[in-house]
């Protein structure tokens, strides 16, 4: 891609978080271990979305993985030797307040994951979690929960409520002894597009830059409705959702988008607010 | 009644509802969408139709708010500020409570509020050049209601990046095909009205009541958790019991011959 030179987010010991032409990037990288996630990553996975989305320079944001893997879970290697390390995760996952995805820190800004490998087990929240999915052809995916004694529940409840079902349940049956390959993912609409490993990158972030011509305040209310209309039976998630779309009236990009259009030119929007402002 | 805006006509046992705006790619000013409430009511009341298929004349199926008018009339979206807050809207088959199948049949480009027709019918075909994709993004507005219809209805990532991408891409028929949004792809695109009668000749001779019945209970499935939505269901089942056609289905099917149903009661 053409375009200036990405700006390092740095701070990270785990992860790759950069900017480049308007997108964020947030690279797993431990590429050593198939980007499992020790304590350290989930502690830096919460700071590095906080500070994606407060980032104004930052419209849409791509999730991915360095290395053959793109997400493979917990580290059961230190759940295994370093019961400490993991106790506040532990704590999270009884009480619901996991903080590893974007959906999981209320991110508004639009989330494409673009899956470069095998996304294993507790990989598949971050393809459950974001708005738009993209995969490499090699991308492979398999819930080996239940393979070593543990419960899928978290990942694969997000993906039955965006997949057919009878697939994600056959994936967390068959635990490691099963995979979906990235061209079944797409027929099934689990994802949207499969690209060449080489061209992952290149394609994620041509979609992220039409995505990010669009109005960042009314992406950031429709993201809001849509995710929030799983919560509720589909009368109420309507009536919900119709509050979101009133609450934009009156915004200035309501009426620059329409007057952009008749006028053949790009929309100039208004940034959105960040947390202190609303 | 006579419309401005809309055509609506009858086939043997099928209403047609037809968008007729085709020069604004059938977009819908407010005229049109109080005329949308009077068809549905209309077809829904007439004993006579069993099945009602709904398309777009021209180029297009519907292509959302008619947004000229917003911009020009000097009251623009303030006119349906009311109406959506309350959300009381008319313009839908769901909307206005019509039991009977409905199959939307899309002709053309579909795009933006076009899918709020799309999200609530039961069946949908398209022509084989049909266009899908939703704008309202990229011209400032949110994608709301007809996204979370369809969100409910097949996969979700689909319906959520055509949301995000906005006008800078579109879903071809064999993709919508792929995705289960739509049924069946008719090629040429000229056959598609022949192809939607003959699909909803074929709906009309099952039994109106048990249909109405099927149609209130799957519907109403999406307002519930799994076991309450079948629970409600239930209700659904056994008031069909002690119906005529529960007993006049399997007579006619062992006499070789069309069963003889009761209309639907209005």
């Amino acid at each position: 891609m053409e375009g200036r030179a990405a700006i390092v987010i740095g701070g990270y010991e785990t992860l790759d978080v950069h900017e480049r032409d308007g997108v964020g990037w947030l690279v797993f990288d431990r590429p050593e271990v198939g980007n499992a996630m020790d304590a350290t990553m989930l502690a830096e996975l919460e700071r590095a979305w906080a500070e994606l989305d407060a980032d104004p320079s930052v419209r849409v944001i791509v999730n991915t993985g360095n290395g053959d893997a793109f997400q493979t879970g917990l580290d059961v290697k230190q759940l295994a030797t370093d019961k400490d390390a993991l106790r506040e995760q532990s704590r999270r996952t009884r009480d619901a307040t996991l903080k590893l995805t974007a959906w999981h820190c209320g991110v508004r800004k639009p989330v494409i994951a673009a899956v470069n490998g095998v996304c294993a087990g507790g990989g598949l929240h971050f393809v459950a979690d974001a708005d738009i999915v993209i995969a490499s052809s090699t991308a492979t995916f398999t819930d080996p929960h239940v393979s070593i004694g543990q419960v899928s529940a978290y990942e694969t409840i997000g993906l039955v409520r965006k997949s057919p079902m009878e697939s994600i349940v056959r994936m967390a049956l068959t635990g490691r002894h099963e995979r979906i390959t990235a061209e079944r993912a797409r027929q099934l609409g689990i994802l949207s597009e499969v690209v060449e490993p080489e061209r992952l990158r290149d394609a994620a972030a041509e979609l992220a830059a039409k995505i990010a011509r669009n109005s960042p305040a009314a992406m950031a209310a429709t993201k809001a409705a849509l995710w929030g209309a799983l919560e509720s039976g589909l009368t109420d998630a309507c009536r919900a959702g119709s509050q979101h779309l009133v609450d934009m009236w009156g915004h200035p990009d309501q009426a620059e988008g329409p007057l952009a259009y008749t006028e053949k030119r790009e929309a100039d929007w208004v940034p959105l607010e960040t947390e202190s402002d609303a | 009644m006579s419309y401005e805006h809309l055509i609506v006509e009858r086939h043997g046992p099928v209403g047609w509802l037809i968008n007729n705006r085709p020069e604004q790619l059938n977009a819908m000013n407010s005229a049109m969408r109080d005329e949308f409430a009077d068809a549905w009511n209309e077809l829904n009341e007439d004993p006579d139709v069993r099945v009602i298929v709904h398309t777009g004349a021209g180029r297009a199926f519907q292509t959302g708010v008619d947004v000229t008018e917003i911009a020009t009339d000097g009251v623009g979206f303030e006119r349906y500020r009311q109406s959506v807050e309350d959300w009381d809207l008319h313009f839908t088959s769901w909307h206005q409570h019509v039991w009977k199948p409905v199959i939307t049949a899309v002709n053309g480009i579909c795009a933006g509020g076009g899918f709020h027709w799309v999200a609530d019918a039961d069946i949908v075909i398209a022509a084989s050049d049909a266009q899908f994709f939703d704008p309202h993004v990229s011209v400032g507005q949110v994608v709301a209601i007809e996204a979370i219809g369809l969100m409910r209805k097949m996969p979700a990532e689909a319906v959520m990046r055509m949301a995000f991408v906005g006008r800078h891409e579109r879903m071809s028929a064999q993709r919508a095909y792929e995705l289960g949004m739509i049924s069946q792809i008719v090629d040429p695109p000229e056959k598609l009205r022949d192809v939607a009668q003959e699909l909803a000749e074929t709906i009309a001779k099952n039994s109106p009541a048990a249909m109405a019945a099927t149609k209130r209970a799957l519907w109403g499935a999406l307002e519930h958790g799994l076991t309450d939505a079948c629970r409600e269901g239930a209700k659904e089942l056994v008031g069909m019991w002690g119906h005529p056609d529960q007993g006049e289905g399997p007579a006619a099917w062992a006499e070789k011959r069309p069963a003889n149903w009761q209309p639907l009661e209005p």
